[in-house]
C-alpha cells in the first residue's frame, strides 16, 4: 500500500458512535476494504493508463465536514437557469436557492441519513454489489462508503416532472491539498422526471480531490437528465462514480463536459434491469497541458429490448492524455437489446495521447450491436478551405475542434444550454502545435 | 484598364513534379478570362497556387496581385486582399453552420480593412438581399457548411460564398463539372450579375458549355503547364468543335495565328 493510502486509512473516522445501524455498517466495511486495498493503483486493470502520482507528490489529507470556514469568494454561477440550485462546498450543502417543486423533496444526506426516508437505505447498500468485477479499483469507493455522512438525497414522487435541479460543486482554496468524499442518492418513482444538472468549477486554483458518488434508481417510465460539466481548475482532482440502475422502461441520460481539471475520472455504469429501458451515454472531453481525463463507461444489459447508447468526443492537445473505455454486457436473457458505441478523437500534438477501448460481451439472441473508436487529425483541406475565405488558421481549427465536441452539446437537444456549454468549450478549445 | 494580376513565368510542383512550366497570364479589372485545357494541364493547379493551397510549391516567378506579391501572403491574408477561389470540390465541415461560417469570414476579411464587424442582423439582411439576386433559396443557409450536400447545392453555395464576401479576383475552379443545365446556368447567371468593372474572373473549365452562360473576354488554352494558346470568346467554339489532340504539332501554331486575326480584327 502506498504512503497516501496507509496515511488515508490512519485518518478514517471513528464508527463507535454512528447511527443508524445500517450506516455504521455501511462505513466499518467501507473502511475495512480501504484498509486491506487502499486507492487504486495501476495494477488494478480498471486503472492501468490513469495513475494517482498527482494526488501523491505532496500528500493530501482526509477532510471531513466542511471544517474549512468558507472563504466569502463567489460561488461559480450557474450554466443555465434551474428550478431549485444547491451550492456545494467541500461535498456538503452551502445554499439552496429557489423553490422545491411539489412532489421533490431535497434533503443534506446527513439529515437523511437519520430520517429514515424511503429507499436510502436499500440503495446505499447496493453500491457494493454493482459491479461484476468486485471491489478491484474501487479504492475511492470504499473510502467514499468508510466517511459516508455528506451530500444531497434526492426523491421525485410517482408522476412528478421535477425540471431541472442544478449542483454547483465547488472546494475551498487553502494551504494543503484536500480530499472530499459525498454522495449523491437519487431516486424516481415510477414516472417521475428530473434533470439533474451537476457543476463542478472551484472558484480558485486549488489541488484538491472531490470524490462523489451518484446513485440512481430509476422506478419505471422514469426519466433522469443527467448532466456533468467540469471546468476545474489545472491542478485539482475529479474522481466521480455514477451508478444507475433502470427500471422497466425508464431513460437515462448523462452528458458529461471535461473542460477542465489535473486528473479527472469518471467511472459511469447503467444496469437495464427493466425491459425496454434505454440508456444514453454522452461525453465530450478537452485537454491540453498535462491534463488527464479517463471515462470508464460501462452498461450491463440484463432485461429484454434495452437500448443503450453511448457517443464520446474528445480533443486532445498539448501533453494531455484521455482515456476512454467503454464495455458494454448483454446478459443471457436480454435479447433484442440494441447497444451503439461511438468514440472518436482527435489528436493536436504528437505529445498527446488518447486510449480508447471498446469491449463488447454478448450472451444473448437477436442483438444489434455496433462499435466504434478512432483517433485522428483535423481535416487539413478543410482548414485551408476555412482560411482561403479569411479564417486565420487558428481560427479555422478552433471553429473545426469546437464544431467536433459540439455533436456532444447538441445532443442535449437544449438550444439554450447547447450553446452556453458550446461557447465555453470554444474559449478552452486546445490548440495545434 | 489597370492590370489587376500579373503572372510571369509561374513554375509550380505537386509532390516533386513539375506541373506549371513557365505560365503567363495578364488580366485587367473588369475583365473575365476563361482557362481552358486537357486534363492535366495544370488548371486546377493554377487555382490552388494562386489560393496558396499547401503542397503547391512554386519553384520560379511571380504573381504581382494589385502592386503586391500574392506569393507571399498566406491563404487567409489572399482572400482578406480579395482572392477567391471557387473549389472544384467544396469541402465538406461537418458541424459548422453555413451562415456561422460565412458570417465569420466576412468578419474576418472585414477586420483586416478595418471596417466594423457585421452583427448577425446586419449580416442576415445582406444575405437575403444576396439570395434574391442570385435567385437560391435560403435551404443552405442552416445546414452544416456542404455536408451532405448534392453537387449542385455545392457549387451554388460556392457562388454564394462569393456574391457574400465580394471578392476583387474571382477564380472559378471547373465550377461547371457535375452540373446539370439547370444548375450550370443558375451558377452562371450568379456569376454574370457579379460582374463588375472592378472584379477580375478566372473561369477554369473543361468544356465550352459554361461559355456559352459566362461570355469570357478571353480564352486561354492551358496544356502541359503552359498557356499555348490565347484568343477570344470564339476559341473556346473552336476547341469544342476539334477538341485538343490538334495543339499537338502545328496546331498552337495554327491558332495562334487565327486567335492574332480575330485579336486584329474584332
Amino acid at each position: 500500500m502506498s504512503d497516501l493510502s496507509a496515511q488515508l486509512a490512519s485518518s478514517l473516522p471513528e464508527n463507535a458512535g454512528v447511527q443508524p445501524e445500517w450506516l455504521k455498517v455501511i462505513r466499518s466495511a467501507g473502511a475495512e476494504q480501504f484498509r486491506a486495498r487502499g486507492l487504486p493503483t495501476r495494477k488494478d486493470e480498471a486503472w492501468k493508463y490513469t495513475g494517482l502520482g498527482a494526488l501523491d507528490k505532496d500528500g493530501i489529507e482526509l477532510a471531513s465536514g466542511m471544517t474549512i470556514p468558507y472563504s466569502g469568494k463567489t460561488h461559480p454561477s450557474p450554466l443555465a437557469e434551474s428550478q431549485l440550485q444547491l451550492d456545494l462546498l467541500d461535498g456538503q450543502i452551502l445554499a439552496q436557492i429557489g423553490e422545491v417543486p411539489a412532489g421533490l423533496t431535497v434533503l443534506s444526506l446527513t439529515e437523511a441519513l437519520t430520517s429514515e426516508v424511503k429507499g436510502l437505505q436499500a440503495l446505499l447498500e447496493s453500491l457494493a454489489d454493482k459491479h461484476p468485477k468486485g471491489a478491484a479499483g474501487r479504492g475511492f469507493s470504499a473510502l467514499n462508503s468508510a466517511t459516508l455522512d455528506s451530500g444531497v438525497y434526492i426523491h421525485v414522487a410517482a408522476g412528478t416532472d421535477a425540471g431541472r435541479l442544478c449542483l454547483i460543486w465547488s472546494t475551498s482554496q487553502v494551504d494543503k491539498a484536500l480530499l472530499f468524499n459525498s454522495r449523491v442518492c437519487v431516486i424516481l418513482e415510477q414516472g417521475a422526471k428530473l434533470e439533474l444538472l451537476e457543476q463542478f468549477e472551484s472558484p480558485a486554483e486549488n489541488a484538491n480531490t472531490s470524490n462523489v458518488i451518484v446513485q440512481a434508481e430509476l422506478g419505471e417510465a422514469a426519466d433522469l437528465r443527467h448532466i456533468r460539466f467540469q471546468q476545474e481548475s489545472e491542478s485539482a482532482v475529479l474522481i466521480t462514480r455514477t451508478e444507475v440502475s433502470q427500471q422497466l422502461n425508464s431513460e437515462y441520460a448523462y452528458y458529461g463536459f471535461d473542460l477542465g481539471g489535473g486528473l479527472v475520472r469518471h467511472d459511469v455504469h447503467t444496469s437495464i434491469v427493466g425491459s425496454g429501458a434505454k440508456s444514453a451515454i454522452n461525453g465530450a472531453y478537452l485537454l491540453d497541458g498535462k491534463r488527464h481525463v479517463d471515462n470508464h463507461v460501462r452498461v450491463d444489459h440484463f432485461a429484454t429490448g434495452g437500448i443503450s447508447d453511448q457517443y464520446f468526443r474528445g480533443v486532445a492537445g498539448g501533453s494531455g492524455r484521455a482515456v476512454f473505455n467503454t464495455a458494454v454486457c448483454v446478459h443471457p436473457g436480454a435479447d433484442g437489446t440494441e447497444a451503439r458505441q461511438s468514440n472518436a478523437n482527435i489528436l493536436l500534438s504528437t505529445r498527446a495521447e488518447i486510449d480508447t477501448k471498446p469491449e463488447l460481451e454478448i450472451y444473448a439472441d437477436e442483438v444489434i450491436a455496433s462499435h466504434g473508436a478512432t483517433v485522428g487529425q483535423l481535416d487539413e483541406l478543410a482548414v485551408f478551405y476555412m482560411r482561403s475565405r479569411g479564417l486565420t488558421e487558428q481560427a479555422a481549427r478552433q471553429l473545426l475542434t469546437t464544431a467536433f465536441c459540439q455533436s456532444v452539446s447538441d445532443r442535449l437537444a437544449d438550444p439554450v444550454l447547447g450553446a452556453v456549454i458550446a461557447q465555453r468549450m470554444m474559449d478552452v478549445m486546445p490548440e495545434a502545435d | 484598364m489597370s492590370i489587376m494580376l500579373k503572372i510571369t513565368d509561374l513554375h509550380a510542383r505537386v509532390a516533386g513534379k513539375e506541373i506549371l512550366k513557365g505560365l503567363n497570364l495578364e488580366l485587367e479589372a473588369g475583365e473575365i478570362h476563361a482557362i481552358m485545357g486537357p486534363n492535366g494541364a495544370g488548371k486546377s493547379t493554377l487555382g490552388n497556387v494562386l489560393s496558396g493551397r499547401e503542397g503547391y510549391e512554386v519553384t520560379q516567378g511571380e504573381v504581382i496581385f494589385n502592386g503586391k506579391n500574392l506569393l507571399e501572403m498566406e491563404p487567409e491574408i489572399r482572400a482578406c486582399e480579395g482572392v477567391f477561389l471557387a473549389f472544384q470540390y467544396p469541402v465538406e465541415i461537418p458541424g459548422v453552420n453555413n451562415t456561422y461560417f460565412l458570417r465569420t469570414a466576412l468578419n474576418a476579411q472585414r477586420k483586416y480593412r478595418g471596417e466594423e464587424p457585421l452583427d448577425s442582423v446586419g449580416f442576415l439582411r445582406l444575405v437575403r438581399e444576396k439570395l434574391e439576386v442570385l435567385h437560391i433559396g435560403d435551404e443552405l443557409l442552416h445546414r452544416a457548411v456542404n455536408e451532405g450536400f448534392s453537387g449542385g447545392e455545392k457549387k451554388r453555395n460556392e457562388i454564394f460564398q462569393m456574391a457574400v464576401l465580394e471578392p476583387t479576383l474571382a477564380i472559378l475552379d471547373e465550377t461547371d463539372s457535375g452540373l446539370d443545365i439547370d444548375a450550370l446556368k443558375i451558377v452562371a447567371e450568379g456569376v454574370n450579375r457579379l460582374r463588375s468593372k472592378d472584379r477580375g474572373m478566372i473561369v477554369v473549365t473543361h468544356y465550352q458549355r459554361l461559355l456559352d452562360y459566362i461570355v469570357p473576354d478571353k480564352v486561354h488554352v492551358l496544356a502541359d503547364g503552359k498557356l499555348v494558346a490565347t484568343g477570344g470568346a470564339e476559341l473556346a467554339l473552336k476547341l469544342e468543335d476539334q477538341g485538343y489532340a490538334w495543339l499537338e504539332d502545328g496546331g498552337i501554331a495554327t491558332l495562334k495565328a487565327d486567335a492574332t486575326a480575330q485579336t486584329a480584327n474584332p
